[in-house]
């Protein structure tokens, strides 16, 4: 299958990359990996003017402590998380996450972190061919306005169905967004628009350089359902962090509770966050409680548009995140 | 669109090309320099078909622009062999019957190559997941977890091999 | 021994068609309806041809209209569509280009109109339908009834001690074959017509080309090259052949036509949905006294192989079970989505069903499921329902074996909760009656160094075949493997071979091959024997050499023999072939009775699952596949192909595969989607070879490599049912069903 025709820049220090940013934002795409952009071109979903490649941008491939955080470069492979012992033992979600993405050898110098966090919002009526689409209305996400996932919808429902995601907000993280001139940080939980077409709060003319995490006392988990044990998006996922009370270690003095791939960004249940508090780490009718929470969130967003039925996804909502729940608790009683 | 002069650097072989900017690495490999051993069977990057190796590491070149090789040591099945002396490796494939229709074999050999090149006495369950972005229809990876297996073992026999074979295994490059 | 065509494949030599090079080569697409639906009102290429390099495009009207079927009252299928399209993916027209960026932009210039018609999607509503039929010969969209009763059905029902009747549905599923398809053509400057494709039978797809074309059949040269996998989705002629032709006539230029992965899954063939009904009634014993059984099979646009993909799920458990008295109605149904044809686990929802519906007897009888088959199974000697001898039969030696190794008795009824365990058995016809096609002819010669080269129309699909008949014409000549060449698969040289079609390529391809290595192996001998100053039947060859069996030192290198034969004017070659003895009247509609073929494969295996009750996956903990192949003339390859099948019918087809659609558009066309198993999720497969010495096959010989795939699908879906305690009846067995059926049974 052939690409479609575009413009190659690589710039080779991040002020280059941003002038060209600055000068051509709404018409160019930038290329890490290419897992997500190249195969995305390649069933005519898009054609940018101009790629700019981030393949020369070394600096912005790094994990490093600093403070009460840790710092990863947006173009951090994702086979440098996984083998991190930092992440591993601060951020262990992350690593999990990253571990499920793919396979092996798309893990290896092809997926960035950023990469994983901007992969485009998916759908099975959005993701595919030109000729599949050909024979019927463009649905919204493809310059249309009928949303096969949902009848009579009048929004793109697409998924967002990045491990690294819901990873991260589970984590609290942040993310650094640099445009000519600028940068600014803002809370992944901030970062989203809850517009399948466009699901990122992010102008053209930015680029994510970095991923920071706060380093806590606390214990995060991820986990995550597929068909199978490799190269498949997740159907449902969940992030948890917890932190154990500073006086009663054996109870929850924190919790962040987050759902992925079940609606057009990952999910944080704030609600179901907060009644964790003041439970005790053992408190299984509290996680359960907080499954079901997390269930009914998610099931009024979630869509048909991922391949595996609908109610089994919710369903498994809720099983999704007491596992998570019992094993950030369990590491953090350990 | 213009075009870009490349040279490759293919199986240890300096490549002069002449690419358009959307030419992918696999396209130039089979199209350009008549080197058809690495396959299109998905043309998304799942299925490993076109796996060939960049720095020796294993990448999917339907993902890959063919102007963002330059500079790497890309490595096909082709550059595998030494002249007509099969490596051990694939010596293994054929040994062991993991070698059916053939059409996955190169992605997984390269795969494979790399993997023992980073850890050259994998167990099954590492074997069977660095496979896992490989693709194969009709061997069901049996066979081929077990030339993979052996492939990194040197010894006279193997008990395994239902072909019977002393020499199935031999000594590492 | 290792296979011959290996070295090949692992050094990345092996040319697949989309390999292939030809100076001056042009790129062919093909434009397709995107309509499930439609009468096509106009098609204007005006701008499509004005565009630099385009060099042909070609619609319905280059052709004649002719419709084509694989068998002469199944004709419903044009090449290129002259009035109407019937599925998402029909060809309308088609373009050759000096590039594919070219021949992609011109495809897309090429303007159609099209009137939307009401299409049906699924076989009842196709039968119900008051709106257009999709074939306007064929009322309620029914393409092919096979209808089979051998009397007594009711009779023997009122006898019955116990009935049942239950209903399974599975909906269709893919080859996936490794390589997407992909047909190189070109005339030649004899105004030959030259091709490379996939095939499973070279002269399958000849004739069908010397018709359209009107060229005598010695002008249609079908050539042999490396394929990737077929599972019986590439035997009939596929329109991209003929397009392909077309384009290559019109620009007097080979032409290369590539399908990308969704044309390979929406643009050939699939496996049929199926709606199975099974009414069973047993005696005490749980011996099967009656069976009615009712199948509707969504078919596809188009009729394919209609009567056989409609017969062939019955008679593989016919042939593996006693079905006392049996009546059977199949109905393939058309709908408007892709053709449907013969796929290697044909039938998954009514064999999975048929034997899904034993342990549910077998449970309400208090028998052992492993006692049931064997109360049920097939026992040589005997005939099927539908009239067919079974020679060589050793079903039950695979029963107990599979039974053995798997540990069943320590296992069934003690595992675990959501432990299970489960078997499956399952039979497959080694070959068909096929007309003038049904045999094989081989012919050997010997080049003055005392080596030969083996001709022979038998194909390779990538399971072996190429391997087995150098390994049967060393064997039979007394040379070694690298002694032999093979020519194969090849209409210019080869003569006429049923295909890789109906499992045949080593029982008759093999026989004739083996047949004319004996009359080269006689015409030896009788020189030999005046040199060696001996009788001939006395001699025997092994080792490049031929000796005196009683006195082995007395002996001449076969090299020599060959060199004195030449020398004295004397042909050491010769030509043999193997035609199968079946019943040439019966038919797969009009007369389903009579001699099926002459051997039949039978296999069981045995699958341990557990299942997570919290998210209904399943980890598969292990499997004994058990097949009775005759003879293993290699059997390396052999297991290759057990574990083959296990992941294509048991691992993928009971767990995973499914299409999914919307309005007959394939949702899952790609390999992201469709989920094929991979390396990490198999289990560990443990094979055993039973030899019942099939009399009529080469050295003991008949099929191997489709029995295990049917029977790993019933096991798994019998050890997912254990597991859960509940009998499964929608396949495949997805965790949603699963955690469904916990629910219920709760």
């Amino acid at each position: 299958m052939r690409l479609p025709q575009f413009n190659y820049t690589g710039p080779d220090t991040l002020e280059k990359a941003l002038d060209l940013l600055a000068q051509r934002g709404p018409d160019a795409k930038i290329l890490a990996g290419g897992t997500d952009l190249l195969v995305r071109m390649k069933k005519g979903l898009l054609a940018p003017k101009y790629i700019i490649s981030l393949k020369a941008l070394k600096d912005l491939a790094y994990i490093k402590q600093d403070k009460g955080t840790i710092r990863i470069g947006a173009r951090t492979c994702l086979a440098d998380i996984i083998a991190s012992d930092l992440v591993q033992k601060e951020a262990s979600a992350l690593s999990t996450a990253c571990e499920r993405v793919g396979a092996a050898t798309i893990q290896h110098f092809r997926g960035t972190l950023g990469g994983n966090i901007l992969q485009d919002t998916r759908c099975f009526h959005y993701n595919q061919s030109a000729f599949h689409r050909s024979g019927r209305q463009a649905c919204h996400k493809d310059g249309g306005k009928i949303c096969y996932a949902r009848d009579e919808s009048d929004r793109c429902n697409s998924t967002c169905q990045s491990d690294g995601a819901a990873a991260l907000m589970a984590l609290d993280a942040r993310l650094v967004l640099a445009s000519k001139g600028n940068e600014r940080t803002v809370a992944l939980t901030d970062f989203y628009t809850t517009d399948g077409i466009q699901p990122f709060a992010m102008e053209p003319n930015e680029l994510l350089t970095e991923i920071i995490i706060p380093v806590t006392n606390g214990k995060s988990s991820y986990q995550r359902l597929a068909y199978r044990s490799a190269i498949d998006y997740p159907i449902v996922c969940a992030g948890v962090l917890l932190k154990a009370d500073a006086g009663k270690k054996d109870t929850i003095g924190e919790a962040r509770i987050v759902v992925g791939a079940m609606a057009r960004s990952p999910l944080f249940l704030a609600k179901e966050s907060a009644e964790l508090k003041g439970k005790l780490l053992t408190d299984t009718k509290a996680f359960q409680k907080a499954g079901n929470g997390a269930m009914n969130s998610a099931s009024t967003f979630a869509v048909h548009n991922v391949g595996a039925t609908l109610e089994y996804r919710c369903a498994m909502v809720s099983e999704m995140i007491i596992r998570a729940l019992k094993e950030a608790a369990q590491a953090i009683q350990a | 669109m213009e075009k870009i002069d490349l040279t490759l650097n293919i199986n240890h072989k300096p490549v002069e090309v002449r690419i358009s900017p959307n030419d992918t690495l696999l396209e130039v490999l089979r199209d350009h320099l008549d080197l058809t051993g690495s396959k299109e069977s998905c043309g998304e990057g799942v299925c490993g078909s076109c796996t060939v190796q960049l720095d020796g590491k294993p990448v999917r070149s339907c993902l890959t622009l063919a102007l963002e090789a330059e500079g790497a040591t890309i490595r096909t099945v082709e550059g595998l062999a030494d002249g007509d002396t099969l490596s051990p490796l694939q010596e293994s494939f054929v040994n062991h019957g993991a070698v059916q229709c053939g059409f996955c074999t190169p992605g997984m050999l390269m795969t494979a190559d790399a993997l023992l090149k980073e850890n050259p006495d994998p167990d099954e369950d590492t074997i069977r997941k660095a496979l896992s972005g490989n693709i194969c229809r009709c061997t069901g990876y049996a066979k081929i977890v077990e030339a993979v297996a052996h492939a990194a073992h040197p010894q006279d026999q193997c008990p395994d091999c239902a072909s019977g074979l002393k020499s199935c295994c031999k000594a590492k490059e | 021994m290792p296979r011959v065509d290996s070295r090949a494949k692992v050094m990345g030599k092996a040319k697949f068609t989309a390999d292939l090079k030809l100076p001056h080569m042009l790129v062919g697409k093909i434009k397709r309806s995107p309509y499930a639906h439609a009468r096509i009102i106009s098609i204007d290429a005006s701008k499509a041809l004005a565009l630099p390099g385009v060099r042909s495009v070609v619609t319905g009207k280059d052709t004649e209209g002719v419709k084509w079927g694989v068998f002469a009252y199944t004709r419903d299928q044009q090449f290129l569509q002259t009035d109407k399209a019937r599925y998402i993916g029909d060809e309308v027209a088609a373009v050759a280009a000096v590039d594919e960026d070219t021949a992609q932009k011109a495809l897309d210039l090429i303007d159609v109109t099209y009137e939307e018609l009401p299409a049906v999607y699924d076989p009842m509503a196709a039968m119900a339908s008051e709106t257009e039929l999709i074939h306007a010969e064929y009322p309620n969209n029914i393409n092919i009834h096979v209808n089979i009763d051998t009397g007594q059905v009711d009779e023997n029902f009122a006898k019955a001690h116990y009935i049942r009747e239950d209903t399974f549905t599975a909906p269709e599923e893919s080859y996936f074959q490794a390589e997407p398809y992909a047909v190189v053509a070109r005339f030649d400057s004899d105004d030959c017509l030259e091709v490379w494709c996939p095939n499973g039978g070279p002269h399958m797809k000849s004739k069908p080309l010397s018709n359209s074309f009107k060229i005598p059949l010695h002008k249609v040269k079908i050539r042999r090259i490396a394929i990737g996998g077929a599972f019986g989705g590439r035997s009939e002629i596929c329109p991209a052949d003929y397009i392909c032709a077309l384009l290559a006539k019109k620009t007097g230029c080979p032409v290369k036509i590539e399908f990308t992965r969704e044309e390979n899954t929406i643009a050939t063939r699939q496996g049929h949905a199926m709606i199975t009904t099974h009414r069973t009634g047993v005696d005490k014993e749980g011996r099967v006294l009656a069976r009615e059984t009712t199948c509707y099979m969504d078919g596809g646009a188009y009729s394919s192989t209609g009567p056989i993909a409609t017969s062939v799920p019955f008679l593989s458990m016919e042939q593996a079970y006693r079905m006392g008295s049996v009546r059977y109605n199949g109905y393939r149904v058309y709908t408007n989505k892709p053709i449907r044809g013969m796929i290697r686990t044909h039938g998954r929802g009514f064999a999975c069903g048929l034997d899904t519906q034993l342990d549910m007897i077998a449970e309400h009888l208090g028998i052992d499921p492993v006692e049931m088959r064997l109360r049920n199974s097939r026992q040589p000697g005997e005939y099927t329902s539908t009239r067919s001898l079974v020679g060589s039969c050793a079903m039950d030696e695979t029963i107990q074996k599979a039974a053995e190794k798997s540990g069943w008795t320590e296992k069934w009824g003690k595992l675990p909760p959501f432990h299970g365990i489960g078997i499956g058995t399952n039979s497959v016809q080694t070959g068909f009656p096929m007309g003038i096609r049904g045999g094989s002819q081989s012919f050997i010669k010997f080049n003055e160094d005392g080596e030969a080269t083996v001709m022979s129309g038998v194909v390779d699909n990538g399971q072996g075949n190429e391997n087995m008949l150098v390994q049967i014409a060393a064997e039979e000549l007394g040379l070694l493997p690298e002694d032999i060449h093979l020519v194969n698969a090849d209409t210019e040289t080869t003569s006429s071979d049923p295909g890789s079609y109906s499992q045949v390529s080593t029982f008759v391809g093999g026989q004739a091959v083996k047949n004319a290595a004996a009359n080269c192996k006689a015409k030896l001998f009788e020189v030999a024997s005046k040199i060696l100053k001996v009788p001939a039947d006395t001699l025997a060859a092994k080792n490049r050499m031929i000796y005196v069996q009683d006195d082995p030192e007395k002996c001449v290198p076969i090299k020599k023999v060959v060199r004195v034969a030449l020398t004295n004017f004397i042909s050491v070659n010769a030509e043999g072939g193997y035609w199968p003895k079946v019943d040439m009247k019966r038919e797969w509609v009009s007369n389903p009775y009579g001699q099926m073929c002459e051997a039949f494969s039978f296999g069981t295996t045995i699958i341990e699952v557990k299942v997570d009750p919290e998210t209904g996956q399943v980890t598969v903990l292990n499997c004994v596949a058990c097949q009775d192949v005759g003879k293993a003339l290699n059997p390396l390859v052999l297991e290759g192909q057990f574990e083959g099948s296990v992941a294509m019918g048991g691992q993928g087809g009971m767990l995973t595969e499914y299409h999914e659609w919307r309005e007959g558009r394939c949702l899952n066309p790609t390999m992201l989607d469709y989920k094929l198993p991979l390396a990490c999720d198999m289990p560990p497969i443990h094979n055993i070879i039973v030899e019942s010495i099939e009399p009529k096959g080469p050295y003991g010989a008949k099929e191997a490599a489709m029995s295990i795939a049917m029977s790993a699908a019933q096991a798994y879906a019998a050890a997912v049912s254990n597991a859960v305690g509940v009998y499964m009846d929608s396949f495949p067995v997805t965790p949603d069903k699963i955690l469904a059926a916990i629910k219920k049974k709760k």
